[in-house]
């Protein structure tokens, strides 16, 4: 009664005979040949679907062109093009977080590019099935949230609401501003041995994935553009549109912008959480972006508080509001519930949705679905048992051969743990409302590239429903998760599953031309005309100074080895002076001194990681090349000799850097901040430098190598005939406007940014910050370069902080 | 009986705070037949710039209060008077605690009194084999649910030391009880996910004592700052009974109830998000005073 094993001769005769109409031209043999060649390994398991044969093991029509096509493709072509989806997504910058031991690495994203085919109708059968499911679930939360008939009914039990942790008990009582507790959902659905779809899980809190989604897909077209093109595969972009534009009229006025809520870049969703700020056009912000203030939300921004009335909500419920959910969250917003509760925040979706995740209510659903609608669940979900009840944890317990033991909550175990049976049925009767028995799920199985063929891996699809202005709209497609080997292991990336596209196929052409870009119009706009938030600004500014900090230091430290290359002793007054005032190193090994500029480069990468959304891929690369270099001085021994030509490179990485942020960015209030940051940072430094060489005991050669650290020895030979003294080069490096090098130029930049600044509410005149950076500006201009002294140049450096402060207090806090 | 309270909470910072926000559990609530409120008034200094007060899940008075300018203490004074009432002896017509389950089943509903909310684990509440095992132990001989809860009273009375040295508000019940001493939060801790670990339905109760005993009777511990006990339900007929550990009693006129929850979580008297860095100190100040009824 299963699907036997299917060798190749069988399969191509299934091939040949199953040709469709739209490939109707003859294939001969050798294309036949080379489908059973690709197949040669292609072995579904028994028991189970496939979604490449049927059951009666011929080759499903859907997949016919496509095998064909990937059939005609040789070897290296393969290779090419799946180098080609692969080197997208790098270059895109797409990558999950790995949670291991020590911390939480960035790994490729893992997609197979072999896509899952899927035809039309039977993509409608799944969507109509799980529309349905979205209602029931959002009258069983209005439900519980409300009345709780259900309850006094008998319906579903107290206990098992009352047991599970994500039913909010500040949210009963509150209707969702939205009028609707679910808005997104994701569903995990998968094939069953009778060919029959089956839900697996409810995903009902902040369900992940539509970004990948995307990015699957256009990841997956670049390694099949041109088949692509002419498969009739439904596109993705649409659900989207209708997904923003359904947030766009939720808005209490529609001057706002619309948020995206993160839990911030630590989290595993975070790439995910930027990319889909930046196509759907969101303001992507962290709790600690928003403040609440008389019963409004608001983003904290560079012009003070703006209010905010829709958020798309990536960060669990759990962790929204320290006041009344989780107290140790340190990712949530205080008075979060209360603004909710004022029916001024519309949260998709509403807080305490998630608690429907509970596997036990998927006992209960197919009841309800028949109490509540009067018809039966079109798509069934797996059979559970809740074993907070005595009679189906006693059913559990006899039948543990073919159920599989699940916490109500939470990940599935990644193997299956379950507890000794000798107390199973001790431990169940004291924690039997956090379990669940489920029937051990087998997985449809789906092709995946391996040595040159097809393999069959097991597959669940994600997928996922926004409701919209005409109803729940569900993404054609685009993500399912696959398996590495035996079929009862879990698919979770973390595990090392992969993930692939999914195209569900029209029988015919079809006219939207959309492929996923960025959303056009009023949407893509709206983000940009929001005022830029506090934090975003601050790491801006911070990534500025950390990376102009960073540069000193590598010019300091290539003019040491500049000297230790030209004969001098590290013990010799002038390397001496280096290293302990321009690298503040204790000792003079490489590796303490490389220190000065190792850990600004870190810190600069970890405020640009923050600010993903804002920052180019480009220079996220550019950071990330130039951390990976500079780590090389402290990684491994290095002989001294070397030592000037790495440094020469990193300085090149990091004046490109630079040159990125001047020539390509912008011109945004962000981009001012770094800007800013830069100058900042630049003026400060160079002051403390001009301060030590002005000492009496500053040792000869000084100004030399003063002009060497601000790249000024050209300007002051085109400039002065004579040799370097204290007064030619204060008045170059210190004084001189033109020369962009000079303390002088970076406070006239510096006041030229604050002024451009946005003006905060109801300010009048010249700020605090204008005023200091117009004070300095004056000086610049007024000094003479003879009498600039020592302790007036540091003292110089102490106000050039001050401002930054100022700044800070101003605008980024 | 009728109170006059006064509580006082302040806090200092070491760095003036910003911006902040606080959720107050601090106000008595009525209790039909038992507790009634006749006034009561809530000041902040510096005066809250937002304030809001609102009955939270389980029926408590929520404070909700804001400041929006820089301050580097504040204070909170709440003044109420209650009348409480007595309550005469009940018959305890509570069923054996093996058979309590039944009772419980039968309740199907999600009100704050259900049953069903104190039952499992709850924010700082999760099973404790130790403390379930020292239930069961003390409890053995009890012929009803009721009994089994006074004598679970009695034996961490008589097993526990009051010391407010020992532990602190973030002390784990599990610590409190390997060392045998802590103050009225731990009791009640304790006590709850013991009786929770028999199957007993338990609440953690906050509130106020009087400060000075009625003539010729011992003052009550705990009554300096706010107090805590449990009450425990006790089967459909008899429903929920209040039993104090810390003084080993059952509550009565010398309690006034400011608000029920799954345990100190849900009903702890401040709780506050604000923008500042270094410590907060904090001191608490209490004042429960009979007053002639008339």
């Amino acid at each position: 009664m299963h699907t036997p094993k299917r060798r190749s001769p069988l399969i191509s005769d299934a091939v040949s005979m199953s040709d469709t109409p739209v490939a109707s031209h003859s294939r001969d043999r050798s294309q036949t040949n080379a489908v059973s060649h690709l197949l040669r390994n292609y072995s579904p398991q028994d028991l189970s679907a496939d979604e490449l044969f049927d059951s009666n093991g011929a080759v499903r029509p859907v997949w016919n062109d496509f095998l064909h096509h990937l059939a005609g493709l040789s070897d290296d072509a393969v290779a090419t093009r799946f180098r080609r989806g692969n080197q997208y997504l790098r270059d895109v910058g797409v990558f999950y977080r790995k949670y291991g031991d020590k911390s939480a690495d960035e790994r490729d994203w893992p997609l197979s590019p072999i896509p899952v085919l899927l035809t039309a109708s039977e993509w409608e059968e799944i969507s109509t099935g799980l529309i349905q499911r979205a209602d029931l679930l959002e009258q069983v939360a209005a439900d519980l949230y409300g009345p709780a008939q259900l309850v006094q009914n008998g319906h579903l039990p107290a206990s098992l609401v009352a047991h599970t942790p994500g039913w909010l008990r500040p949210m009963v009582g509150t209707a969702p501003s939205s009028g609707k507790f679910l808005n997104f959902l994701a569903f995990e659905v998968g094939r069953g041995p009778s060919g029959q779809w089956w839900v697996l899980g409810d995903r009902t809190d902040a369900p992940s994935g539509a970004g990948f989604a995307l990015e699957n897909r256009v990841a997956t077209t670049r390694v099949f553009p041109n088949f692509y093109a002419h498969a009739n595969v439904q596109r993705l972009a649409g659900f989207f549109q209708d997904f923003r534009n359904q947030l766009s009229n939720l808005r209490l006025n529609p001057d706002e912008p619309i948020g995206l809520l993160t839990p911030g870049q630590m989290n595993d969703g975070f790439f995910e959480h930027a990319y889909l700020a930046r196509y759907l056009g969101l303001l992507l912000v962290e709790g600690e972006d928003l403040v609440v203030k008389n019963d409004r939300m608001h983003v904290r921004t560079v012009e003070g508080l703006r209010p905010i009335s829709v958020l798309w909500r990536r960060l669990d419920s759990e962790f929204l509001d320290p006041l009344e959910l989780n107290e140790d969250s340190a990712l949530g917003t205080p008075g979060f519930l209360e603004v909710v509760r004022a029916g001024n925040l519309s949260t998709i979706n509403a807080p305490g949705a998630g608690f429907l995740e509970n596997r036990g209510f998927m006992a209960f659903l197919p009841q309800l679905c028949e109490v509540l609608t009067g018809r039966k669940l079109a798509l069934p979900n797996i059979a559970t048992w809740w074993c907070g009840q005595k009679e189906e944890r006693a059913h559990v317990l006899s039948n543990l051969d073919r159920l599989r033991l699940v916490p109500t909550m939470g990940v599935e175990p990644a193997t299956d743990t379950q507890p000794l049976a000798s107390d199973l049925d001790r431990f169940l009767t004291a924690q039997g409302e956090f379990f669940v028995g489920q029937e051990a799920a087998t997985k449809s199985t789906t092709p995946v590239w391996e040595n040159g063929g097809l393999v069959s891996r097991p597959m669940t699809l994600r997928v996922f429903l926004a409701r919209t202005d005409q109803g729940w709209k569900v993404l054609p497609g685009g993500y399912a998760r696959v398996g590495t080997g035996t079929k009862s292991n879990p698919l979770g990336m973390q595990e090392g599953g992969s993930v692939s596209d999914v195209w569900v196929i029209n029988p015919e052409r079809q006219k939207t031309a959309a492929t996923p870009s960025l959303i056009k119009g009023e949407a893509a706009s709206l983000a940009q005309g929001t005022a830029l938030p506090a934090r975003a600004a601050d790491n801006l500014f911070w990534l500025g100074r950390y990376i102009e900090r960073a540069e000193c230091a590598m010019r300091a430290f290539r003019a040491y080895h500049g000297l230790l290359g030209t004969g001098a002793s590290p013990d010799d007054p002038l390397p001496e002076l280096i290293q302990k005032n321009l690298l503040f190193s204790p000792t003079n090994s490489t590796k303490a001194m490389a220190f000065a500029f190792e850990d600004p480069v870190a810190q600069a990468q970890f405020c640009a990681a923050k600010i993903r959304d804002r920052f180019s891929v480009d220079g996220m690369l550019a950071l990330k090349d130039l951390a990976n270099a500079s780590r090389v001085l402290s990684e491994r021994p290095v002989p001294l000799e070397e030592v000037p030509s790495i440094v020469g490179t990193l300085l090149t990485k990091v004046t490109g850097f630079a040159g990125l942020v001047h020539e390509n960015m912008y011109r945004s209030t962000g981009w001012r901040f770094l800007s800013l940051g830069l100058s900042i940072e630049r003026a400060a430094q160079t002051a403390k430098l001009l301060s030590d060489t002005l000492l009496p005991s500053a040792p000869e050669g000084v100004f030399d190598l003063a002009l060497e650290l601000c790249d000024s020895v050209m300007s002051h030979r085109a400039r002065y005939f004579s040799a370097p003294s204290a007064t030619t080069v204060c008045d170059l490096v210190v004084l001189d406007v033109r020369n962009p090098r000079s303390v002088h130029y970076h406070i006239s930049r510096a006041r030229e940014h604050i002024a451009a600044l946005p003006k905060r509410n109801g300010q009048h005149g010249l700020s605090e910050c204008e005023r200091l950076a117009l004070q300095l500006e004056t000086r610049m201009t007024v000094d003479l370069p003879d009498q600039l002294t020592s302790d007036g140049l540091l003292a110089l450096r102490t106000e050039i902080w001050a401002l930054s402060d100022h700044i800070a207090a101003e605008y980024l806090k | 009986m009728i109170y006059d309270i006064r509580l006082v909470l302040t806090h200092f910072y070491a760095q003036s705070a910003d911006v902040g926000r606080h959720r107050l559990r601090v106000v008595p609530i009525d209790i039909p037949e038992c507790q009634s409120v006749i006034s009561w008034s809530l000041t902040g200094d510096p005066t809250p710039s937002e304030r809001r007060d609102s009955l939270d899940f389980f029926g408590n008075t929520a404070s909700f209060i804001a400041h929006d300018i820089q301050h580097n203490a504040m204070q909170i004074e709440m003044k109420a008077r209650v009348e409480r009432k007595p309550h005469m002896p009940a018959a305890d017509l509570s069923p054996a605690v093996r058979d309590l389950q039944q009772d419980i089943c039968r309740v199907s509903d999600l009100k704050p009194a259900s049953p069903h909310h104190f039952l499992g684990s709850s924010p700082r509440i999760q099973p404790s084999a130790e403390v379930t095992d020292y239930a069961r132990g003390v409890t053995k001989s009890a012929g009803t649910t009721k009994s089994a809860a006074w004598q679970m009273c009695e034996a961490l009375h008589h097993d526990l030391l009051f010391d407010d040295r020992a532990t602190t508000v973030d002390t784990p019940l599990e610590v409190a009880f390997a060392q045998k001493r802590g103050v009225c939060q731990d009791f009640a801790h304790i006590m709850i996910a013991g009786l929770r670990g028999i199957g007993i339905p338990t609440r953690y109760v906050s509130g106020y004592l009087r400060t000075q005993p009625p003539e010729g009777q011992a003052r009550l511990e705990g009554a300096d700052a706010m107090h805590a006990w449990v009450s425990v339900w006790c089967g459909g007929n008899l429903g929920w009974v209040e039993l104090d550990p810390t003084n080993g009693i059952e509550v009565n006129t010398d309690h006034i109830v400011v608000g029920y929850g799954r345990d100190y979580t849900d009903v702890s008297p401040i709780k506050g998000m604000l923008r500042s860095t270094g410590q907060a100190s904090v001191s608490q100040a209490v004042d429960v005073i009979s007053i002639e009824t008339i």
